[in-house]
């Protein structure tokens, strides 16, 4: 056991938390944004297979992973102004459209990599791991002097380029959020799309604006898992963090700080599951625990929101 | 509008929703086509596009297509499944309960059939009945979690099936992996099931069409009639149509989320340990089948109505196979399914889709109606003149 906690308090531990979080913490700050707008899109899931998949082979055809990471933006966005499109003007559920792009992501992804590259390792298998070479990842970062801080440095620094991206937009999502007339009229047609039309506040225009941030944000995680993570796209490679990011916005109370630090709640139980794994505990026993953490996160926080309705209560009812 | 054009409305929407479909299908094959030139991909379009659509029924020779009785009984038994997380899916939605668990919940009703038949010796009809049920009732216990989480502490029921699914998944593979799986064999798979929990087949020609079809049917005209003719059928429906009201006249809401949750996660699980029992010989599902996912399509084609679901999964069983036999005869990825899955998914659950189309009908109701009553009234005044 105390071996075992040693190997969990080492720089390499940390480092990992946070690279682990990253993915997490894009689309959470996804489901923030459109929360805050009033509806809840749960195809998070499929718009980062989506981007992850455009991101390794754009970044494999053009020898470049800029324009990879530029593709898996694009592509996110688009996917997702193409569900405002289902949801707001068709009128689909939203949950609906989400499923729709699930699906697509999970099975479509894999016919358009067969499609495109023509691998078809084995019958149902195929996986873009074998396109990428080192060249074609997004570089880490090495910040100088920060490197040179003991323990704390080699935790903060040589982090992935889009981790940093990750942290940085997530303090840029609250500025947006509170400090500018934007974020304002997101909030304002979240709360009451009536009152924010009635001043002149074009509600369809905040929606899409909304609805294609996240597809920003799912380009952005997406990319982090093809063109770093796992280095290549393979079926299904998201595993889920679309839905963990729902159980983290919701438990970060739908703000910034909030989220970020559940993402890093669902980092720190990942990475705790791959240290299990590595200390010779079944992969299969390991790996559902962020998803258990997930499940007792939420029941925990609604504990939490419900004793503090109920002090509320009693509080106002003494008055 | 009048009820014949409502339903020439549905009808027409829903099959311009498909053909919209299966034209974006039609684009993707194109694409991934073999051949050089233009024409050559175009026919090879075409032949592929004839295996997806005549294909399931019909085998293509030289001589043209003959009808072909063993792929009819092919997707027969391919509906199965999806039959079961169908109405699974119908009852949970119908409730407005997103609960996407139907997916682990049939993986987990065909292994705890699949372990009831490998280690529980039995009488011959007793087992697989016992079986079934035992599978069915494990899910329907697992589905208490989401139903009373959100009942009681009001957690996104959709959230934590999700997460459900994958937490199944990874501990049936633990469970497999280490205790139960046959170690002589090369690939995971549990024990053989007893000869005396196998359920027999239907028709004996190798297509795994078995009695569970018969039960599946059974199982629609139940739920049928329970959403339509029962008074937790009707309160279950109507917390789907709209909750507080069902609240401020005395329904029992909560309860009747839990049940149609729990009802539903037992529906899945029997139809995972049918499947189970009719069609292999030994557990070794190592992923997600996916049936829970064709059953909310199915959910969403039969409009949440049981009695259309043995329809909607016909139509999903023919396409999957059309799909199939694309990928052996003409080297189109089966994925093809889920994309166009998708489209049509996306279209039929559009309120908006084809309503200026709508809007012309109902004026064009109206109109009659008021020609009609004018003309009447024409009528009774020339004959009060008179």
């Amino acid at each position: 056991m105390l071996n075992f906690l040693k190997m969990l308090l080492t720089p390499e531990f940390f480092f990992s938390i946070i690279r682990i979080s990253a993915p997490i913490l894009f689309a959470t700050l996804a489901a923030i944004v459109v929360e805050k707008a009033g509806f809840c899109n749960i195809g998070l899931e499929g718009l980062m297979m989506f981007s992850a998949l455009t991101g390794s082979l754009v970044s494999y055809y053009a020898h470049s992973w800029v324009w990879g990471l530029l593709a898996a933006l694009a592509i996110g966005v688009l996917m997702s102004l193409m569900m405002g499109f289902f949801a707001f003007q068709l009128k689909t559920d939203i949950t609906l459209v989400g499923i729709a792009i699930n699906m697509m992501g999970s099975g479509g992804t894999l016919f358009l990599c067969k499609v495109i590259t023509n691998l078809t390792e084995g019958t149902s298998m195929a996986s873009s791991t074998g396109l990428i070479n080192s060249n074609l990842l997004i570089p880490n970062i090495n910040i100088p002097l920060i490197d040179k801080i003991p323990f704390l440095g080699s935790i903060i620094s040589g982090h992935n380029l889009l981790t940093w991206v990750a942290f940085l937009c997530c303090a840029l999502t609250s500025v947006m959020l509170y400090k500018t007339s934007l974020g304002l009229n997101i909030r304002a047609v979240g709360e009451n799309p009536n009152a924010a039309s009635s001043v002149g506040v074009s509600v369809l225009k905040i929606k899409y604006i909304a609805i294609g941030f996240s597809g920003l944000m799912c380009g952005f995680g997406g990319a982090f898992m093809s063109m770093y993570y796992a280095a290549g796209w393979s079926l299904d490679m998201v595993a889920g963090r679309g839905f963990i990011a729902l159980a983290a916005q919701a438990m970060g109370g739908g703000e910034c700080l909030g989220g970020m630090l559940s993402s890093l709640v669902f980092g720190f139980a990942q990475a705790l599951g791959i240290k299990f794994s590595a200390v010779g505990l079944d992969s299969n026993l390991a790996s559902p625990i962020p998803y258990a953490v997930t499940i007792i996160g939420l029941v925990i926080f609604s504990l939490v929101r419900r004793s503090r309705a109920k002090k509320l209560h009693s509080a106002a009812a003494l008055k | 509008m009048t009820k014949k054009r409502q339903i020439l409305f549905s009808v027409i929407r829903g099959l311009l929703a498909i053909l919209i479909a299966l034209l974006v299908a039609t684009l993707l094959i194109f694409l991934s086509a073999d051949g050089g030139s233009f024409g050559a991909k175009l026919s090879a379009t075409g032949d592929a596009l004839k295996q997806l659509l005549v294909g399931p029924l019909f085998r293509m020779g030289r001589s043209g297509a003959a009808f072909d009785f063993k792929r009819l009984t092919d997707i027969l038994a391919s509906m199965i499944p999806i039959i079961f997380t169908g109405l699974s899916v119908c009852v949970m939605f119908s409730a407005n309960q997103f609960n996407l668990g139907a997916e682990g919940g049939i993986m987990l009703g065909a292994f705890t059939t699949g372990m009831v038949a490998v280690y529980v010796p039995m009488a011959a009809f007793l087992h697989p009945v016992v079986g079934v049920l035992v599978g069915g009732l494990a899910v329907a216990a697992i589905m208490l979690l989401p139903a009373l989480l959100k009942t009681k502490l009001d957690v996104s029921e959709m959230v934590c099936s999700l997460m459900l699914n994958y937490i199944i998944m990874y501990l049936i593979k633990y469970l497999m992996n280490t205790y139960l799986a046959d170690k002589t064999k090369g690939q995971i798979q549990s024990y053989e099931f007893l000869e005396t929990s196998k359920i027999a087949p239907l028709i004996d020609n190798g297509s795994k069409l078995s009695w569970g079809f018969v039960v599946a049917i059974a199982c629609v005209v139940l739920i049928g009639l329970f959403m339509f003719n029962t008074r937790w059928g009707y309160t279950i429906r109507m917390i789907g149509i709209n909750q507080a009201f069902a609240k401020y006249s005395g329904m029992k809401v909560a309860t009747v989320i839990v049940l149609s949750q729990v009802l539903g996660g037992f529906l899945a699980g029997i139809g995972g340990g049918i499947e189970m029992l009719g069609r292999y010989p030994t557990f070794s599902w190592s992923s997600l089948p996916g049936y829970g996912w064709t059953g909310i399509t199915i959910a969403i084609l039969a409009g949440n109505n049981p009695w259309f679901v043995p329809f909607a999964s016909f139509f999903m069983a023919y396409l999957t196979k059309g799909c199939e036999l694309m990928a052996t005869y003409a080297n189109v990825p089966s994925q093809l399914i889920d994309i166009i899955q998708g489209v049509i998914f996306l279209f039929f659950a559009a309120e908006q889709f084809l309503s200026k189309y709508r809007q012309k009908l109902v004026v064009k109701t109206a109109q009659e109606e008021l020609a009609t009553k004018a003309a009447l009234e024409a009528q009774k005044g020339g004959a009060e003149h008179a």
